[in-house]
């Protein structure tokens, strides 16, 4: 595959997932009501593809269409070559909810042992994700008695039991504090090393650290569909603050303490560090100002 | 890829989990059910042998619910929604929930069954002819009609409504659904024993054969009438 993802895949990278996920023209939603509007991609190369939009854009809606919970009024939907809603495309992919999904009235690793039985892992498979997701020391507690944190940790740890070449991950670390959102980040990296990892959230410096590309949805329709760092270099601006007053500054706008200035990206910081200091500028810090992808969310 | 293995059954943990929920519903099912089968045991005459088989539905109804609560929860914290993600069908996790339901209405029936006639044999008294037929006539189908049409309806009544929780929700209110085909019928035999001579088993029967068909009917129907996106979490 190209660098544009929706290039054609009539010559597949060699390392594509066969077929990946394949949206054409595809329109759903809820009760007749299109959420979705002719939403249209191609994905087979293996990295992070993080899924942006504002609430409501249908991210949450697509999730559950390509997991062949929601029947598109209109298009297809493919994975892994086959059309979706067959068994053997569902056993493709995993889906993580945005919902916890964890049945009420069970301890940790009971929980774990419906999710084996659904999944058709085996026992060592829990028994190695009670250690990997760290839940070992609450596997005998009631789910009653878990923080939302342990909850949501307890969710994603099903994402862990049986690999596959496709997961569907929607607000995976929604409700974990920031260690644990980073150590699930860690082990979501990992297995984007040959798989194809959907990931919606809502925090755009989770997703500008994890994505390798962006789809963002915008009122039910695929907006940008790009590497990550080329949106990055759409708009770069830099944050400037010196330690005292100086003229060289004075028509910068300003935002706080930080005098702005667009850069063609990254690479032109030096040039405007030299020329900052060649005009007696005295510099305490200089940062990014935008996440660009805060503008996939107007 | 995952071999071509059987479905995996989720009855046993679903029996477990409506246990755990609905507890307090069983609970109170057994005790009105051994307190009736006590008080109705010691006393001497035919109320025991004529009132029991015709009460055991709304006991079994009670106890019941915890399996529609385990619905309930499922459906508002995503867990059919991750079901449907891995194939399940939405009659398939009806009939679940269905089966939970009867297994608990045996574990109902069963004890207050043993209650009953223990203290009944166990005072010497016995039990009638009529109370075997009445019980196999009528108490034992309309048990597993009732149960099915409570919990079947319980489930339609949730999926199509916003979460609601207390004795406003659809779980707070199927226990009254449950009790009606057993009411309706007992109200119809009275009301025709007091106006013709219909024997009770022409009237109790065909009652038990239409609450059964009605809820076969919604089961064969659910994946019709009930698109997928009902069954998904409101929130």
């Amino acid at each position: 595959m190209a660098d544009d993802p929706r290039a054609s895949r009539a010559a597949p990278d060699p390392g594509s997932i066969e077929g990946g996920i394949s949206c054409r023209s595809v329109s759903s939603g809820y009760l007749g009501k299109a959420v979705l509007k002719g939403i249209s991609f191609d994905i087979d190369r293996p990295a992070i593809y993080v899924v942006l939009g504002p609430n409501g854009a249908g991210k949450t809606t697509l999730f559950r269409t390509l997991a062949g919970i929601l029947r598109p009024y209109s298009g297809e939907v493919w994975v892994g070559g086959e059309r979706i809603g067959l068994r053997s495309a569902r056993n493709r992919l995993h889906y993580l909810s945005h919902m916890d999904g964890i049945p009420d009235g069970l301890r940790v690793r009971e929980t774990l042992d419906f999710y084996a039985r659904v999944e058709r892992a085996s026992p060592a498979d829990v028994d190695r994700v009670l250690d990997l997701l760290e839940i070992r020391p609450i596997a005998d507690r009631f789910l009653t008695a878990l923080s939302a944190g342990q909850k949501k940790r307890l969710s994603v740890a099903r994402t862990f039991l049986r690999e596959r070449e496709i997961y569907l991950l929607d607000e995976p670390t929604t409700n974990l504090d920031p260690k644990a959102a980073r150590e699930i980040r860690e082990l979501i990296l990992g297995l984007s090393q040959n798989k194809i990892v959907l990931y919606s959230s809502h925090n755009l410096f989770e997703a500008r650290e994890i994505g390798q590309y962006v789809l963002a949805i915008k009122s039910g329709q695929l907006g940008v569909f790009d590497r990550l760092e080329n949106l990055r270099t759409a708009r770069y601006v830099v944050g400037v603050r010196v330690l005292e007053a100086s003229a060289a500054l004075a028509d910068w706008p300003r935002e706080g303490d930080y005098f702005l200035r667009e850069l063609a990206g990254p690479e032109a910081v030096p040039a405007l560090l030299r020329d900052l200091e060649s005009r007696d500028v005295k510099i305490r810090e200089v940062r990014e100002m935008n996440n660009p992808l805060e503008e996939l969310f107007t | 890829m995952d071999p071509p293995t059987k479905d995996p059954t989720l009855l046993g943990i679903t029996v477990r989990r409506s246990l755990v929920l609905g507890r307090m519903f069983l609970l109170a099912g057994l005790i009105y059910a051994v307190v009736f089968s006590l008080v109705l045991g010691l006393t001497a005459g035919p109320g025991f042998d004529e009132a029991f088989p015709l009460l055991l539905p709304v006991f079994a109804v009670i106890a019941s619910m915890g399996a529609l609560m385990v619905f309930s929860s499922d459906r508002i914290k995503g867990v059919l929604e991750y079901l449907l993600a891995y194939g399940f069908s939405s009659r398939r996790l009806f009939v679940n929930v269905l089966l939970a339901g009867f297994v608990l209405a045996v574990i109902l029936v069963g004890v207050s069954t043993a209650v009953g006639l223990g203290v009944r044999f166990g005072s010497g008294q016995g039990v009638s002819a009529v109370f075997v037929e009445l019980l196999l006539a009528y108490g034992l189908p309309m048990t597993f009609a009732s149960v099915g049409f409570a919990v079947t309806v319980g489930m339609y009544w949730t999926s199509l409504s916003s979460p609601r929780s207390g004795i406003n929700s659809p779980v707070g209110l199927a226990p009254i659904v449950g009790i009606a085909p057993p009411l309706i019928t007992l109200v119809l035999v009275g009301f025709l024993a007091a106006t013709t001579s219909l024997p009770f088993e022409l009237v109790a029967g065909p009652a038990v054969v239409v609450v059964a068909l009605v809820v076969l009917a919604l089961l064969a129907q659910v994946d019709r009438l009930l698109p997928l996106e009902r069954l998904l979490s409101p929130t």
